[in-house]
């Protein structure tokens, strides 16, 4: 039996998009536009900040995308756009800090402190860890998704993933919770 | 409080903390704050693809269609004259160029040869201005191959420009938090080929082959190894602690150390000295616990080795190094890459006794 893929490949959307052709510069928007604000997020600490940068990375992706070679490598490199994005406004403001806890959402005390505590355990990881963690859990992202956008392989993006939650564990340990 | 150590108690705490509602991606509204962005890719529609426009003119009066001969007649003529006149030189023309950004991994090749490899995470903007040669370097690590003989080529940088003619350099542009917390943002210049210069607001060094500098936005551009208030021989071993962790190598990084020192003091048949350890008093007594069944300075070489966890090749940037007023003892400022985003700020020290210079502490 043979399945085909209902969605067209990266390169073939690039290339359309390299010709001109923007609804295919828009499909890869739909693609990548969350993976993309999770990545600014790991940087940022700010989900509004975050959704600024995202939209700044498509523009120069946008207007740049004629200097992709590797086709399939889209998600990688405007993952590569989107950190210099956050970098340059990371110049010219404060460096992040943990995110406080979301307006609007109502959390008991308990509940509150311990989103914190865990807020504060992920900024702790060191910056490729950090991306990796928010990308797995700011929209449940698969790993293959994960790896396009950080240029690795799936099983890396596992084993790392499974190294930066036990770190994680451990900050929190520190912090006063139970094992 | 869950049990950290539960994995589903976990994926749900992170999941709590940082997860977000997974909003709708909206394209038409981007495309609406973004229309130059827009029209940049719009207008690149080949223009094979682009429906041919033709325009006919009807030409039924005779009187017209007598002026458009002699129109064609005389275009004609002057098409001939010109073509047989010998051709003066053009004058020169604003093309319009507009900046781009280029992000790495990929090799561009400028217009007039001179080539730039941009490493994975790095990134550069070319001049939007016709006829200037070079770009600005906004992150990572690049190499910059510059074609002889056609002026000037600068490359900007935030912390400092780099100018070159005819010559091969890498930069190295480091912007992060180390792991203390503190703010490092570097540029580091290596020429493989030639001269550059290399300045900011705080001064300006010129650079030959095989010579490296550290240029930050505080201080004047500084390589230690043309630092001549350093002593020679304190430069060399700068230098081949520099070597060693750069090449992985940590029988070379070892071979900076006075284990025939750290052997006596460990065994007490020196004096304690805080200016030639490095460590405190409760150092040097814990270091004679440690040593107490090592029986040579051969053996305690072989401890020191295998505990030096070097097992990669490490970037190392000096960005300072303090010589003491009697001139016998130096400290750098350091900062040690691992990796992209792992930096590490040292503060090594070298001190000189038993007629030479001997690295203590890192």
């Amino acid at each position: 039996m043979r399945i085909e893929s209902q969605e067209q490949s990266d390169a073939v959307l690039v290339e359309a998009a390299q010709g001109g052709h923007l609804d295919s510069f828009g499909a890869l928007y739909q693609r990548y536009h969350n993976p993309i604000v999770a990545l600014a997020y790991a940087q940022l600490g700010d989900r509004h900040a975050a959704e600024d940068a995202a939209q700044e990375a498509f523009a120069v992706a946008c207007r740049d995308l004629t200097s992709l070679r590797s086709r399939t490598k889209f998600g990688a490199w405007l993952g590569g756009i989107c950190r210099n994005v956050t970098r340059q406004m990371l110049r010219t403001r404060n460096r992040p800090v943990p995110p406080a806890d979301e307006p609007g959402q109502e959390r008991g005390p308990e509940r509150e402190e311990q989103s914190d505590a865990v807020r504060r355990a992920v900024w702790k990881l060191p910056e490729s860890e950090r991306e990796l963690i928010v990308m797995r859990y700011f929209n449940g992202f698969s790993q293959a998704k994960i790896s396009q956008v950080l240029d690795m392989t799936p099983s890396a993006v596992n084993g790392r993933l499974v190294r930066a939650k036990r770190k994680v564990a451990e900050f929190l340990k520190r912090d006063g919770f139970g094992s | 409080m869950g049990r950290v150590n539960d994995d589903k108690w976990l994926d749900e705490a992170l999941t709590g903390a940082i997860g977000s509602d997974d909003t709708q991606p909206d394209f038409g509204k981007w495309k609406a704050n973004h229309p130059e962005a827009v029209e940049e890719l719009t207008s690149r529609t080949p223009h094979t693809q682009r429906p041919p426009v033709i325009r006919r003119i009807r030409m039924n009066n005779m009187f017209i269609k007598l002026a458009a001969a002699a129109v064609i007649a005389v275009a004609g003529i002057i098409g001939v004259t010109q073509l047989m006149q010998p051709k003066a030189p053009e004058a020169p023309t604003t093309a319009l160029i507009v900046a781009k950004t280029l992000t790495g991994p990929m090799t561009h090749t400028f217009e007039d040869g001179s080539t730039v490899t941009i490493g994975a995470n790095a990134s550069i903007r070319t001049y939007g201005e016709a006829g200037k040669r070079g770009f600005e370097h906004l992150t990572g690590a690049i190499d910059v191959t510059v074609a002889k003989g056609q002026g000037e080529f600068v490359v900007t940088t935030p912390y400092g420009d780099v100018k070159a003619l005819g010559t091969e350099f890498t930069l190295d542009l480091v912007d992060g938090v180390a792991e203390t917390g503190e703010t490092v943002q570097l540029l580091q210049v290596q020429v493989t080929e030639g001269k550059v210069e290399v300045s900011n607001a705080k001064g300006k060094r010129t650079l030959g082959a095989t010579q490296n500098i550290i240029v930050e936005t505080d201080n004047a551009p500084y390589d230690f190894s043309q630092d001549e208030n350093l002593p020679e021989r304190l430069r060399e071993r700068i230098q081949a602690m520099v070597a060693a962790f750069e090449a992985g190598d940590p029988a070379a990084w070892a071979a900076n150390f006075n284990i025939n020192y750290v052997f006596k003091l460990g065994k007490g048949q020196v004096e304690y000295d805080p200016l030639l350890f490095g460590g405190s008093k409760e150092d040097a007594e814990r270091l004679q616990e440690m040593l107490k069944d090592i029986e040579s300075p051969e053996q305690l070489s072989q401890l020191f080795l295998s505990s030096v966890n070097l097992t990669e090749p490490i970037k190392i940037y000096v960005r300072s190094v303090e010589l003491s007023a009697d001139g016998n003892h130096a400290r750098a400022a350091c900062v040690r890459r691992k990796s992209q985003s792992h930096l590490v700020l040292t503060r090594p020290q070298w001190h000189c006794f038993d007629n030479d210079w001997w690295q203590i502490d890192d």
